[in-house]
């Protein structure tokens, strides 16, 4: 029990102006901010600043595969694990793992194994461990990102990079990357990646109601917004190697 | 990028053994230098107070979370303090999932006992009403990268959360507790600024704030817990064995460095103003 009580959800989530109540348009992004190789011990990392989450996540592999009984044969295998402090939300989170952060973990590292080579390492494991320590709404979609460059940060083949972002509705109005307070309070939220080597769907769910014009509507929005994203992300990891170029020519 | 392992090659062994009989470590510094702290705090919207702290390679972040509950019966009039940690498998090859292994508890452990010795929070300001409720804090150690000597990082990484924090000020009404609108920060509950000192120790050598590579080599490890005048908590671990004139010299040399890291970080300088 604490003393405050979250605050009564806010009965408008969209202000006189049209704009959002942090002041966004209908599309528009929260402010990102993103950065590779950020664990030392890691074999690749990045860390993400999406509005207010904060997401760190680093990657081993390919390494020997505990427990063993796992190992395939003929491939390898991947693992997620998607974590969040206990100091992350309003209500001091318990340690131990819950439903729902096996779930999304289940669901990140589907939509990461079709980048990847995985058939190229028998007998070995890739594992992906990602930390929210701070959430404000869209962590899946802000993890995944950050996966997907903290892979490429290991130098790990891939066969592109993978993009989430969300799109939902409020009070009847589509819009893109829910804040916390506009996924609980809001009318229906629809996280999505892609995987941009085939420029599939390769993350998708969602809860709430809209209709078949919205579905096709809300799907050019999130791609529109994916692709704003994926310039960042081939920015962030651009930026890594033109300071090493600089280190060396300094 | 850094390949870890459990075991580190003969070669660098010798290496780093052979420079500290010289009184020379493999990162330059001297035998009773510390690596370089960077803090900030107050990182985490979510939290009641936050620190992500960095020591050389090392970076733990904490976070402060409150509950309100009964207090315990022989402690009617003081509020309850958790201290937990959590080695990240994120943060080394060397971690590995699961429920907390001894190295994560003794971390929590010897940062607790550290800070509850001190008599560095004041318990009975964490009270609401005698034997009914008082707060529960929970302070939350995350380690984000190993580079070696955790414990020190983790008490600065406590110490500086603490200080930052601000966690709403309850009053005693009818049908319980309610909150009075203002906040209890970092300077309300913190007397004392206790400090982890940790040792290592190599054929004989004793030095200060061991790195990952020296902590590899290393027979053994001792902490001492000081605030200004007093020695809070010790812990030996490791197989390494000290002379009592050892243990008597670490003990003065901890009061030594805890002082000038004191005034180096200048603690307070944390503290909210939320109100």
């Amino acid at each position: 029990m604490t003393l405050l009580i979250q605050d009564e959800y806010p009965k408008k989530l969209l202000r006189d102006d049209g704009k959002r109540l942090d002041g966004r348009g209908k599309t528009d992004l929260r402010p990102i901010k993103m950065e590779v190789d950020v664990i030392k011990n890691a074999d690749g990392s990045a860390y993400i600043e999406w509005g207010n989450n904060k997401i760190y996540a680093s990657v081993y592999g390919p390494r020997e595969v505990h427990p063993h009984h796992l190992a395939k044969p003929d491939r390898g295998i991947l693992r997620v694990f998607y974590r969040m402090a206990t100091f992350s939300v309003f209500e001091r989170k318990r340690p131990a793992p819950g439903r729902r952060e096996k779930e999304i973990s289940m669901v990140i590292s589907e939509c990461l194994e079709p980048v990847l080579f995985l058939e190229l390492y028998p007998g070995t494991s890739f594992e992906i461990f990602i930390e929210v320590v701070d959430a404000d709404g869209g962590t899946r979609c802000a993890s995944t990102t950050v996966a997907a460059l903290a892979l490429a940060d290991a130098g790990i083949p891939m066969r592109s990079l993978v993009t989430s972002c969300a799109v939902g509705k409020i009070e009847g109005q589509l819009i893109t990357d829910l804040s916390g307070i506009e996924d609980k309070a809001g009318e229906s939220d629809m996280p999505c990646a892609i995987s941009w080597f085939n420029d599939e769907i390769s993350l998708l769910q969602f809860d709430g109601k809209m209709n078949r014009a919205e579905l096709d509507e809300s799907l050019n929005m999130v791609r529109n917004a994916m692709e704003k994203i994926y310039e960042m992300q081939l920015d962030t990891l651009k930026q890594k190697y033109i300071q090493i170029q600089e280190q060396n020519e300094g | 990028m850094m390949d870890i392992k459990r075991v580190i090659s003969t070669i660098e062994k010798n290496y780093i053994k052979n420079n500290l009989k010289k009184e020379e470590r493999i990162d330059g510094r001297g035998l009773w230098d510390y690596r370089d702290f960077n803090i900030k705090t107050n990182t985490i919207a979510s939290a009641e107070g936050s620190s992500e702290v960095t020591l050389g390679d090392t970076k733990i972040i904490t976070g402060i979370k409150y509950e309100i509950g009964e207090p315990f019966p022989d402690l009617p009039n003081k509020g309850v303090c958790t201290i937990m940690a959590e080695l990240l498998p994120l943060a080394s090859p060397l971690f590995e999932r699961g429920p907390p292994d001894e190295e994560s508890i003794e971390l929590a452990r010897v940062v607790d006992r550290g800070i509850r010795h001190a008599d560095c929070i004041q318990a009975e300001k964490l009270c609401i009403k005698e034997e009914k409720c008082v707060y529960i804090l929970f302070v939350d150690m995350y380690v984000i990268n190993h580079g070696g000597n955790m414990i020190d990082c983790g008490s600065v990484s406590a110490l500086s959360a603490l200080i930052s924090s601000h966690i709403p000020e309850g009053k005693w009404m009818e049908n319980g507790p309610e909150w009075t609108g203002e906040y209890i920060t970092g300077k309300d509950i913190i007397k004392d600024l206790p400090l982890a000192i940790t040792f290592g120790k190599i054929d004989n050598i004793l030095f200060l704030d061991p790195s990952l590579p020296e902590e590899l080599v290393s027979e053994g490890r001792i902490t001492m817990s000081v605030t200004e005048d007093e020695i809070t908590s010790i812990q030996k671990s490791g197989a390494a064995t000290y002379t009592l004139d050892e243990i008597k010299m670490l003990g003065e040399k901890s009061f030594e460095i805890a002082e000038k890291l004191r005034k180096e970080l200048n603690f307070w300088q944390y503290s909210t103003n939320k109100k």
